[in-house]
């Protein structure tokens, strides 16, 4: 590989594996050193990038895996996000009315009470804009496996929301 | 407004069936404040997704992870220069004029190549310049020229030995 430095080649990758860190810890802080110790390791491990096909999904792959590993140190119930305070909120959001607002929680509830692994993988596709391939190959999953549960975690929130609006 | 294809794809995307390209368009769809009714209860999935791709880490953690690495934050920061137009072709004019020296100095070698003054034997140089001599002798009584002729000859005996 050619030219390769951290700032160029592994930092990029710092938001795309906080929002999956914070998806699984549910902790922005403990997100945050998932996501530390992730760059480093992946970093520490470039004398072997020439061995690994896509190193985005080896540092997603990475990240999830200590993500799970500390939620589960923790004991933590990785439920809700409801404890994360400090999330920055965008322009568009802070637009919405109280009514919007409150409804935007009840969608990101839903999201959040998903397993870990349909979770997972509604974010890599609907918010980071995989395909079901670059997905399946990051979880090591095949790619109908990829689709079973994100039609799952889909399903779920479509009937919540149907019935929360009386549909 | 017909919304019957912003409704297909909807069911699609519940199926799984949707191109990245088309969740996008229902993505873009659904950022807007005139939705109709019936697909308004949908929209604030789409809302909370975008704002979940909004989240990031704060400025400070490039910051800390690069002194970490020990790579200086400021060490690959770039200053924006206004350039003039001149400015800008001044490296061509550059290699312009390198072109033009090498050129020069190629034309000069290959000059003092081909302008190649020994001669092959010193047979053939004393015929040179006797034919010369001779050329030079035309027109002069027959005696000074016989005479200019040997003292020539014998004065190029004497330098090719």
């Amino acid at each position: 590989m050619e030219n390769i430095s951290f700032r160029t080649t592994v930092l990029p990758l710092s938001d795309r594996l906080f929002r999956l860190a914070l998806r699984i810890t549910m902790n922005r802080a403990e997100a945050e050193d998932v996501v530390q110790d992730t760059l480093l390791r992946v970093w520490e491990q470039r004398g072997q990038w020439e061995q690994i096909d896509n190193l985005e999904a080896f540092a997603i792959a990475t990240c999830r895996n200590r993500a799970l590993d500390l939620a589960k140190r923790a004991g933590r119930n990785t439920k809700s996000l409801d404890e994360i305070e400090n999330i920055q909120l965008s322009t568009f959001n802070s637009q919405l009315s109280l009514e919007a607002r409150e409804q935007v929680s009840l969608v990101r509830r839903l999201m959040d009470d998903l397993p870990e692994m349909q979770r997972t993988i509604m974010l890599l596709r609907d918010i980071e804009g995989k395909t079901y391939q670059e997905i399946a190959e990051t979880l090591d999953i095949s790619e109908t496996q990829v689709k079973v549960y994100l039609y799952r975690a889909r399903t779920k929130i479509k009937e919540r929301i149907k019935h929360e609006n009386g549909l | 407004m017909d919304y019957k294809y912003i409704e297909q794809l909807l069911e699609r995307y519940w199926e799984c069936q949707t191109t990245l390209e088309e969740e996008a368009i229902l993505r873009n769809f659904f950022r807007q404040e005139d939705v109709p009714a019936s697909l308004l209860p949908y929209r604030q999935l789409f809302i909370e997704e975008d704002e979940i791709a909004a989240e990031h880490l704060g400025k400070d953690f490039a910051e800390k992870m690069l002194q970490l690495v020990g790579e200086d934050a400021s060490v690959h920061v770039c200053k924006a220069r206004r350039l003039t137009f001149m400015r800008r072709l001044r490296p061509f004019y550059r290699a312009a004029g390198l072109v033009a020296i090498m050129l020069t100095i190629g034309d000069a070698a290959q000059q003092s190549f081909n302008d190649d003054d020994t001669f092959a034997s010193q047979q053939v140089a004393e015929q040179i310049a006797i034919d010369s001599l001779q050329n030079i002798t035309i027109g002069q009584p027959e005696q000074q020229s016989a005479a200019l002729v040997t003292t020539s000859t014998d004065t190029l005996d004497a330098m090719t030995r």
